[in-house]
């Protein structure tokens, strides 16, 4: 008598090979973005070998830290059934603002208290976007295109347009600070850096908030329907400032390790990465209409990013060519993940 | 570790035995210079069942919405657990124990099985907040005992299933067990059974039990006067904002029924009284599509109507797919007046002369937002092509203008959008939209799904004057009654195939329902 009711509609007709895979890659998105990930690796591998190198390997690692923070604030963002794009703009204007206070004022500031700053004014911006959201009822999308350009505009007018080239010393010591050393061959030293724990941290607290907090599962019914969440008691309102907040928070972070492992604070860095960012999310599998994504899948997506920006290179493919192949990812997901969606 | 059976879900909290659980005190609402409810009285005692019964616009929906805190009243009273409540919020109805599953089963389609079911409670006992740590043990557990008292399954790969992967009657299932799992006193159930056929009506009937041996009452808000009857309890019915009646429903016929709610009689009686042509207008050859139906073949003459029933799995729907050109057959041949067709889409159905009315008129028939107007001329935009290729406004309307007048729709204007209309005129529009292609097949799913008796009475007469016209009607409906009515012959279907054909005028209804759930392997009809 169950047994009628339960599924969907289920013939007992064999499923061939195919569809087995795409109604696997719908359940599990992250999946093909694994399976992107190791195609990358192993054509790039076999075509040249100096891939495989550790040098390389910390090389990409490094350059995902700052990707990362951003994506996990998109996701969470994405999730809810919004979409921000004003995340670099927070991001540029805490980086620069607090290395011009720390440089200016007190040089001697603990890189602790400086992630804990920064983490505010980002939330704190972030909160904003999530207010002006609730408030007028408009579309994400509109209004952080309104607060990027504002939060831009305001950076380059009020606080600065020229570089620092040399960055408080705690800063410094802090993107230097390394993790592993690792001899090649040669004699080479490679040094994987321990900043890259803020993202591994970022993404365990992602992890948790959205899986594990009453919060991250009123974030995912929100953005399954935002009439049906409301009438099942849950708070549109709050909901919508944390997710900013939280994604705010994230690109504070994100904006002192641009800073750090770059050595150099630049008003004008960051600037058009946003792009770049929700596609690696997509990639990952999130739905751009939002209630959907996860923190494993976002990191695939970032690697996927990432591996397609580093390596191209080293099998003498033009740099130019990365944004096409980023496109045929982002079209491939997109076929694959909506096609099967609609049956 | 064991877990617990549905007789550890403790009975509803905060119980007091000796007062009803809701007693609802001379409610009154106005909309505007609307008066939607003119001061209603009623009793909800423990553990019984009730059903709320009106025509649209009566004001049930208004009653529902307030009950459960989405809307609030001009003046009355709410007494819930002995408690009066002044102003009651969606979040507070959930905590006082009313849990309302609405038409569209207020469930996350996102989310999984378990977190549907078991939500609402973490989140009452947190009072709203949401800076709670999420109790994953207990969800589960609250789930899988709530889903045993529905009879769903319970293991690990179901609980995480998202609810949209999921057919609507078991969706209608987890919505009850959400019910249960809320601890709720009083479960309100708007129009429940429209997407279920009947062997899934006997398994809500069977948990409507299991809801009233924990004490938990149930109001159904209903259309359907067998299904009232086949669940028992009381009746209340409201016509015009007010009660009109409150009695036991065993002891009303449905004549009396349609007269308390309409305040005309109506009767059941056959609206199928003229033979039809006989001059063969649609054939159709071991007609098959994988996964779906396989070997159907039947003849539809000039005028004739039939009936097309089986379990929502019986492959029914497919056909009708099929038939409409939105999920073509991949073997088999369809003849239409001599030609034959091949469906390859939507499109190619419509230059045949095929036109289907789907069984979700919300979602995949009509666009509610846009004008009566435009979805009536929506499937004829060539033919109303003036010049520049703009569409013909005059034409258009006239066209509009001729249709709603044909089938009765009550509008003052046809530049209203659908949405303003009830839901039988919202379904006249719909088959009106398919009449101006003048089809030679008419091929209706569900055409009465919720809409109300009087409405019901108007659409059989227009597919009796259709039929009368000459042209070849097929309907597919769980509604036997309806097929009974309606109908020259009835075909059963079972699993994918056509299992028996009945004369619709000779047929008993229990024959036609015991053809539906049969287990026996069907023989095919060649």
């Amino acid at each position: 008598m169950t047994g009628m009711i339960s599924r969907t509609a289920d013939r007992g007709t064999k499923e061939n090979l195919g569809a087995r895979i795409r109604r696997l890659s719908l359940r599990y998105p992250p999946l093909v973005t694994l399976a992107l990930i190791i195609l990358v690796c192993i054509v790039v591998g076999s075509i040249n070998p100096s891939f495989w190198e550790v040098s390389n390997l910390f090389d990409m690692t490094r350059s995902s830290v700052v990707r990362g923070l951003f994506a996990l604030g998109v996701l969470v963002v994405l999730a809810s059934g919004g979409l921000d794009v004003s995340f670099t703009a927070i991001a540029a204007l805490v980086m620069y603002a607090i290395t011009m206070l720390v440089t200016d004022w007190m040089p001697n500031m603990p890189i602790a208290v400086i992630l804990v700053i920064a983490a505010a004014g980002g939330a704190l911006l972030g909160a904003a976007n999530g207010v002006l959201v609730s408030l007028l009822k408009a579309p994400a999308l509109i209004v952080t295109i309104g607060t990027q350009y504002v939060i831009r505009g305001f950076l380059l007018t009020f606080v600065g347009t020229a570089l620092f080239m040399n960055i408080p010393n705690s800063m410094d010591a802090f993107g230097k600070y390394p993790l592993f050393h690792y001899t090649g061959a040669n004699g080479a030293v490679a040094t994987l850096p321990a900043y890259v724990l803020v993202l591994l941290v970022a993404a365990v607290v992602t992890w948790y908030l959205l899986k594990r907090t009453l919060m991250g599962r009123a974030i995912f019914a929100v953005g399954g329907s935002p009439h049906i969440a409301e009438r099942l008691g849950y708070s549109l309102r709050t909901v919508r400032i944390c997710v900013f907040a939280y994604a705010g928070l994230l690109a504070g972070i994100a904006g002192i390790m641009h800073v750090a492992s770059n050595r150099l604070a630049n008003p004008f860095d960051l600037a058009g990465s946003e792009l770049e960012v929700i596609a690696a999310v997509i990639l990952g599998g999130a739905r751009i209409t939002g209630g959907s994504g996860s923190v494993i899948g976002t990191m695939l997506g970032v690697i996927l990013i990432t591996l397609v920006n580093n390596v191209l290179i080293l099998v003498g493919i033009p740099s130019t060519w990365q944004l096409a192949i980023i496109g045929a990812f982002i079209i491939l997901a997109g076929v694959l993940f909506s096609v099967g969606r609609k049956r | 570790m064991s877990l617990p059976t549905q007789a550890d879900i403790p009975l509803a909290k905060g119980q007091n035995p000796s007062v009803p659980f809701l007693e609802v005190r001379n409610l009154q609402k106005r909309f505007g210079g609307v008066k939607a409810l003119k001061g209603v009285s009623f009793t909800i005692e423990r553990g019984r069942t009730y059903h709320l019964m009106g025509e649209n616009g009566c004001g049930k929906s208004t009653l529902i919405k307030i009950i459960s805190g989405a809307q609030s009243a001009d003046s009355g009273e709410l007494i819930i657990n002995g408690k009066l409540e002044k102003s009651l919020t969606p979040i507070g109805a959930l905590a006082a124990g009313i849990e309302t599953v609405y038409q569209d089963l207020s469930l996350l389609p996102n989310l999984s099985v378990a977190e549907n079911v078991a939500l609402t409670r973490q989140l009452v006992a947190s009072g709203g907040s949401l800076a709670r740590r999420l109790d994953v043990k207990a969800l589960k557990q609250t789930a899988t005992s709530a889903l045993e008292a529905v009879n769903l399954p319970t293991d690990p790969e179901f609980l995480a299933t998202p609810v949209e992967e999921l057919p609507i009657a078991t969706r209608q299932l987890i919505a009850i067990a959400r019910a249960i799992a809320s601890h709720a006193g009083l479960v309100i159930m708007d129009e429940p059974t429209t997407a279920l056929t009947r062997r899934e009506v006997d398994n809500l009937i069977d948990v409507v039990g299991k809801l009233h041996a924990q004490g938990v009452s149930v109001l159904f808000v209903t259309h359907k006067l067998e299904e009232c009857k086949a669940i028992g309890g009381s009746a209340i019915i409201m016509r015009d904002g007010l009660k009109v009646a409150e009695c036991d429903v065993a002891g009303q016929t449905k004549t009396q029924f349609g007269f308390l709610m309409t305040g005309k009689k109506l009767d059941d009686k056959r609206y199928r009284t003229a033979p039809h042509g006989g001059e063969e207008r649609l054939s159709i050859k071991a007609l098959g599509r994988s996964g779906g139906f396989s070997d159907v073949s039947f003849t539809l003459a000039r005028g004739e109507i039939l009936g097309l029933t089986g379990l929502l799995d019986s492959g029914r729907n497919e056909l009708a797919l099929a038939l409409a050109g939105v999920a073509p057959a991949d073997r088999g041949r369809i003849t239409l007046s001599g030609a034959e067709l091949i469906l390859r889409s939507p499109t190619d159905a419509i230059e045949a002369g095929i036109g289907y009315v789907p069984e979700d008129r919300l979602s995949e028939g009509l666009f509610l937002e846009k004008s009566i107007r435009e979805n009536i001329i929506v499937a004829v935009l060539d033919r109303l092509r003036g010049k520049l290729g703009l569409v013909n406004r005059e034409r258009s309307r006239a066209l509009a203008q001729q249709t709603i007048a044909d089938l009765q729709v009550a509008t003052p204007d046809i530049d209203n959008p659908v949405m303003s209309l009830s839901g039988g005129n919202q379904q006249r529009v719909l088959i009106g939209r398919w009449l101006t292609i003048n089809p030679k097949l008419l091929i209706l799913h569900g055409p009465t799904v919720g809409v109300d008796v009087g409405s019901k009475d108007t659409i059989f007469r227009i597919i009796q004057k259709l039929a009368a016209d000459g042209m070849g009607v097929i309907i597919i409906s769980d509604d036997l009654p309806e097929l009974l009515q309606n109908c020259d012959r009835i075909s059963v279907m079972r699993k994918g195939v056509i299992a028996a054909t009945f004369d619709a005028e000779t047929v008993e209804e229990e024959a036609l329902y015991q053809s539906m759930i049969s287990e026996d392997a069907p023989e095919l009809q060649k």
